[in-house]
């Protein structure tokens, strides 16, 4: 009989401890970003404590991670209000019955996809044993890349099977190396690193995969955290566009902080924030293409009816 | 025969539990379905996947990868560890050279492996050698250790050389400690592989059970996470239960070394 009660002991502390969910605090907020020049205007907004003038005794709380997957879960989980990430990677999520919206853009941005090989040119070039290295499948680096070899190919799987999965800073630095991979799909900085290096050229842009100019970090906001907390979500909202304004209109403070914050030096940060192709802006562009995309490929199983389905209200969008 | 049924009826007796419980947790809607699937679902996309080949396909490939890692480490095992209990020196040697790798996990040396062998088959089968050549080599010589010195004197007395008394007593004798071995460095082998192809992912499209655990998480497929899982899940009972079980009904204990 003792074995019995203390199965039922444990069951029962078992179903607590799932159960032991937190309670919910008005003024905290937990925003989580991932490293990269594009999520610039966060760094500011962090360094000026714009969030904290807008909503004075607000507790903020900012994660660095490593992948967008990561962020997702963790806003799943309900540890994080607000993620950033690129417009791919947030449909897919959408599309599998995440309850979040967008709450604005944050960054347009080169992309590119590098190489060190002379005689790769475009990317016809590429042979079966060649390695394209990518943050991850479903990605918006693979997804421009699917895009372009639709465009060149007719098949966007084309150049699945040469994909290789690395972190950013790890594919450059494999790049760089010149042994593994053969090209690298990648962002600011390291895309600008890499050309730096002068034997290395660019085959392919974003904008030429996709046809146009995109956004390609986007905020999103869990629906959670937008019912519950309308006043911090209010404030993050105009302490974001603050921070936006910031940068554009003074390029030089707004290196200074970064400069501080990325470890590079001051007039790096200005070259790289002022680079053409670069811009800081709330307005979303491309998220159609991106959603029609996504659809035709089986990558999502849907598409929103209207973009209040994927919008939260209030926010600048461009078609 | 009936004690190994009543086995296996008390292993499907606790699954179906653990899937009873699990299907009132996702009844009780304390979590969202998408982070606690309900079992159909992951049952649907475990069939679909089984049906459409990717399962299967990934499977034999981390399978093929164990199989060539686990192979490596033997032969290394056998030969460190029967250099050891022939020379001093060599004991010495072995010795540092456990003390050195064995506290290192496979996982922590990834950054060093990519530089050496890029991301690729090599660099998981190097790892995994590295998950189970230390606890192997350390079995096979605590099993070589623990044989009586009776045992070399009797084969001596019977004229055998220094080969046969290693091939007839010496490894007969430590088989226990070898079959155990085995078994931890499976187990570690297999937790080694998966990382590594979570970390590595896929060359040229081939990427293993890792691999599609890490496709299923980045596209937001929970349930397709949890197919990988059962799969692994499965293989290592079927390993455990089938294969070692086997093996030592038909050597250790059939020999009576072990109850």
């Amino acid at each position: 009989m003792r074995k019995y009660s203390a199965i039922i002991l444990i069951s029962i502390l078992f179903i607590l401890l799932l159960s032991g969910c937190k309670k919910e605090v008005e003024n905290r907020i937990s925003i989580a970003e991932q490293y990269g020049l594009a999520y610039a205007p966060l760094q500011i907004m962090k360094a000026k404590g714009f969030l904290e003038k807008n909503l004075p005794g607000i507790e903020v709380n900012w994660e660095q991670l490593g992948n967008t997957a990561a962020i997702r879960e963790a806003m799943l989980a309900g540890k994080l209000d607000i993620g950033f990430m690129a417009i791919p990677p947030f449909l897919i999520a959408w599309d599998k019955g995440m309850k979040w919206k967008i709450i604005s853009g944050l960054s347009i941005s080169p992309l590119g996809l590098v190489t060190y090989r002379d005689d790769i040119k475009s990317i016809r070039d590429f042979s079966p044993e060649d390695r394209i290295a990518l943050p991850q499948p479903g990605s918006i680096q693979h997804i421009l890349l699917s895009m372009a070899c639709e465009r060149e190919f007719s098949n966007p799987r084309k150049l699945d099977d040469l994909l290789v999965t690395m972190a950013h800073p790890d594919g450059m630095n494999a790049l760089l190396s010149r042994k593994e991979i053969t090209a690298h799909f990648t962002s600011p900085p390291y895309i600008f690193k890499e050309l730096k290096d002068g034997k290395m050229h660019q085959i392919l842009s974003g904008k030429e995969a996709m046809g146009k100019e995109f956004t390609f970090i986007v905020g999103a906001a869990t629906e959670k955290f937008y019912d519950n907390n309308p006043r911090v979500y209010k404030a993050f909202v105009s302490s974001l566009r603050e921070a936006i304004d910031f940068i554009n209109d003074h390029p030089e403070e707004a290196a200074a902080i970064l400069a501080t914050e990325y470890n590079l030096p001051e007039e790096e940060v200005l070259k790289y924030i002022t680079w053409p192709g670069m811009k800081y802006t709330p307005v979303i562009k491309g998220l159609d293409e991106f959603a029609h995309f996504l659809k035709k490929n089986n990558y999502i199983s849907k598409i929103y009816a209207s973009r209040e389905e994927v919008i939260w209200e209030d926010v600048k969008d461009e078609k | 025969m009936l004690k190994m049924k009543n086995n296996y009826f008390q292993r499907l007796f606790w699954i179906l539990v653990i899937a009873g419980i699990w299907k009132a947790i996702s009844l009780s809607g304390l979590f969202s379905p998408l982070i606690f699937p309900s079992p159909e679902t992951v049952l649907k996309s475990f069939y679909l996947s089984l049906l459409n080949g990717e399962l299967i396909r990934q499977t034999i490939i981390s399978l093929s990868l164990i199989l060539r890692g686990l192979i490596i480490s033997l032969i290394i095992a056998l030969i460190l560890s029967l250099l050891a209990i022939s020379s001093k020196t060599f004991a010495g040697m072995v010795e540092t050279l456990l003390a050195i790798a064995h506290p290192l996990p496979g996982i922590a040396l990834m950054p060093l492996v990519l530089i050496w062998f890029g991301a690729g088959t090599k660099a998981i089968i190097f790892i995994i050698v590295h998950s189970v050549l230390w606890p192997l080599v350390l079995n096979l010589l605590t099993g070589f250790r623990a044989i009586p010195e009776i045992y070399r004197l009797v084969g001596e007395n019977y004229g055998l050389n220094s080969l046969k008394i290693m091939w007839y007593i010496m490894t007969p004798a430590s088989l226990p400690y070898f079959l155990a071995g085995i078994k931890i460095g499976w187990a570690r082998a297999w937790r080694a592989l998966i990382s590594a192809e979570m970390l590595f992912g896929a060359a040229g499209g081939i990427g293993g059970l890792g691999w599609y655990i890490f496709k299923k998480r980045v596209f937001f497929d929970i349930p397709g996470v949890f197919a990988g899982l059962i799969v692994i899940v499965i293989i290592g009972v079927l390993v455990e239960d089938l294969l070692f079980n086997k093996v030592e009904d038909i050597t250790v204990k059939r020999w009576g070394m072990q109850i």
